[in-house]
């Protein structure tokens, strides 16, 4: 029997990380992935931030974050029991994470500096404070970092890593190097000694009119800040390194999960072309809420209207979802030159799946598995 | 509260989940209000796929519509030109290295930067409407207002920000849209935004707006517990049925918590051109809804 494709690149990758916009149901794609690799016999985890509070549950989360992996595997056993298909070989292990990103922000910083005292200082940091909580492309760094530790213990043959919501799908690629600028070493050593003989006449007006703009106070923590970040500066840097080389290997697959829309294109072309200059491994495209596979047949709509006002009713719905079935098609097939020129690492096609829209929200780790088998199924057609 | 007050406001910030469409639903508005004569702005956040801070007129018909691409680098430069007023001083500023660095890598000002840009053309335009970034993002830019009226205790900055937390509170001023969709899990999302807004801006009110409402359909329920069990769905009509049904159940959600809102209906997608011919669709719904 042939497997599907994604079959085929849960076999092939270790690592894959899912990319998209809000609102493509990425989060839910990536616990299905993760329960389609146990499905498969894969000691498999995935790392999702933020989910929705249904999803959370469903994956057995009492509590809104768990730092640690929460063990899955026996609700899966037993969703499976009640589940119509068998898996296809013996059941895996499924883990969870939701890392907390303040906690885990703090936890680093403690790591990274060479004593105590000063990551008490820095935690205490006004400037600090704003940055662990707010900085754009902190959540982001964070979920990497928990992805390295993962992958470093060795643990698990799958690891799924749902990207945090960001401002566009490319700002989870760009946070290692936006987090990189803040350490560029000749800058940051101007801040670490104010009275610096050193400092050249321009920087000292430069601080100065600072200081007018910002009153005095600030200028105070932003050397207390420079002091700090120039202490952590070097170990940060090698885990930085660290991060992008894990990225890069062929451990690491990048897949984008996209709705059918053809207005998505100019951003999905974007994204493509950003993995492959990062030197990351773009392992195709999931398309997620699609309704083209469904059936749609006329008698059926028909004896479903009882009344007359039943039946227009069923008739206007039924105007809307083919004109989106339609527009679906238009997509197809503007989406397939994104493709052009990938290939996948065994030499196989590039990834290029539909998936169905769901007609409820997800509830339980039952509903779960029924979107991870419709995962193996999924592949009839291939990419170009 | 209908579109018609939030519409009377200088300042429209468009909020919500990734994926509910502000985008169109901010372009619609802008039309809109431009083709009722008022001069209007429809500003979005550093637009990749567009030139930074690119001001253009997006439609030959509407005279009175413009669209802004913000972005932080240029409008930093502006902002120190403003605060600095000698050139040759602001200048050199802008030029040292060290500020260079700041600018880009200091945590909440590309933010404030950008949210202080939107905020000084407010005297510029009878309307601003603002795409926001999604949920989380979006609230970074407004809470970086408040962080940096407290960061910087005193001097110009300080007193920026602060102008700009009264104007963003008053509801005079300004309005606040929270886009949904009619599903839980953006309706929650918006429920919890709400939460955050009104603490951010207590005598401000944001307004709910539930966008894609399917039809209403009223032949199915519950009971047949069988057919609920598999969430894939089984036929178009299948899904329509639960969709229908399942939206009446989320839009509850709103309900029971004694919030109003107002539903724009799903508007059929064409088979070209749609994003363009969603935004007319769409201006001359909210036309007819508030006239």
């Amino acid at each position: 029997m042939n497997s599907s494709q994604i079959d085929q690149l849960i076999q092939e990758r270790r690592i894959i990380v899912t990319c998209g916009t809000g609102g493509v149901g990425k989060t839910t794609l990536s616990a299905s992935l993760a329960i389609r690799a146990a499905v498969l016999g894969k000691r498999a985890v995935v790392i999702t931030i933020d989910p929705a509070k249904r999803l959370a549950t469903s994956l057995g989360f009492d509590k809104r974050v768990g730092d640690a992996p929460a063990d899955i595997t026996p609700h899966l056993q037993e969703a499976l029991k009640n589940h119509s298909e068998a898996a296809p070989g013996s059941l895996g292990k499924l883990h969870a994470i939701m890392p907390d990103t303040q906690g885990s922000f703090e936890k680093l910083v403690a790591q990274l500096a060479p004593n105590s005292a000063l990551a008490q200082s820095l935690m205490q940091n006004p400037i600090f404070e704003i940055f662990a909580r707010e900085f754009s492309g902190a959540n982001e760094y964070m979920a990497l970092e928990r992805l390295i530790s993962l992958h470093n213990t060795g643990e698990y043959d799958t690891i799924i890593l749902d990207t945090p919501p960001s401002r566009n799908t490319l700002a989870f690629l760009d946070a290692p190097q936006l987090l990189a600028r803040l350490f560029e070493e000749k800058l940051i050593q101007w801040l670490v000694v104010p009275t610096n003989q050193l400092f050249s006449i321009g920087i000292k007006k430069a601080l100065g009119i600072l200081e007018k703009l910002t009153g005095s106070g600030f200028m105070t923590h932003l050397f207390a800040f420079g002091q700090a970040l120039f202490d952590v500066r070097i170990k940060f840097l090698a885990r930085l390194k660290d991060v992008t080389t894990l990225l890069q290997s062929q451990d690491v697959g990048f897949i984008l999960v996209t709705a059918s829309v053809p207005e998505a294109i100019p951003e999905l072309q974007h994204f493509v072309d950003s993995v492959k200059d990062h030197g990351f491994h773009f392992d195709g495209l999931l398309i997620n809420r699609t309704l083209g596979g469904l059936a749609d047949d006329q008698s059926e709509w028909r004896s479903a209207g009882k009344s007359s006002e039943q039946a227009k009713q069923l008739g206007r719905a039924r105007q809307l979802l083919q004109a989106l079935v339609e527009r679906e098609k238009v997509s197809y097939d503007a989406f397939k030159p994104l493709l052009e020129g990938s290939r996948r690492l065994g030499g196989g096609s590039i990834l290029y799946e539909k998936l169905p829209e769901l007609a409820r929200d997800i509830h339980s780790l039952e509903d779960l598995l029924y979107v991870a088998f419709a995962l193996g199924r999924s592949s009839g057609e291939s990419g170009p | 509260m209908s579109f018609q007050s939030v519409f009377e406001k200088n300042l429209i910030f468009i909020n919500g989940k990734g994926g509910v469409g502000k985008t169109l639903l901010a372009r619609a508005v802008s039309h809109h209000l431009a083709s009722q004569g008022f001069k209007t702005l429809n500003a979005v956040f550093e637009d990749p796929l567009r030139e930074p801070g690119e001001l253009i007129q997006p439609d030959p018909s509407l005279p009175k519509l413009w669209s802004f691409n913000c972005e932080a680098h240029s409008a930093f430069e502006e902002y120190i030109q403003q605060k600095i007023p000698l050139p040759h001083v602001s200048r050199l500023f802008l030029k040292n290295k060290l500020i260079r660095y700041l600018s880009k890598a200091a945590p909440g000002i590309h933010e404030l930067v950008l949210l202080g840009k939107i905020w000084f053309e407010r005297t510029h335009y009878d309307r601003i409407v603002v795409d926001m970034p999604s949920t989380g993002y979006g609230l970074t830019m407004f809470q970086s207002v408040v962080n940096f009226g407290k960061l910087f205790q005193s001097g110009p900055i300080h007193k920026d920000a602060e102008l700009m937390l009264e104007t963003l509170r008053d509801p005079k001023q300004t309005g606040h849209l929270l886009v949904t969709l009619p599903e839980e899990m953006p309706i929650r999302e918006a429920i919890d935004l709400q939460g955050y807004l009104q603490k951010l801006f207590p005598e401000n009110h944001s307004q709910f707006v539930v966008n894609k409402k399917f039809p209403h359909l009223e032949t199915l329920t519950r009971q047949e517990d069988s057919l609920w069990k598999n969430p894939v769905p089984k036929s178009l009509l299948d899904y329509a049925l639960k969709k229908s049904h399942t939206e009446a159940e989320h839009l509850q959600l709103l309900r029971e918590r004694g919030k109003n809102f107002q539903e724009i209906p799903y508007i059929p997608p064409t088979l070209h051109n749609a994003p363009e011919n969603l935004v007319r669709d769409l201006a001359s719904y909210l036309k007819e809804g508030t006239s």
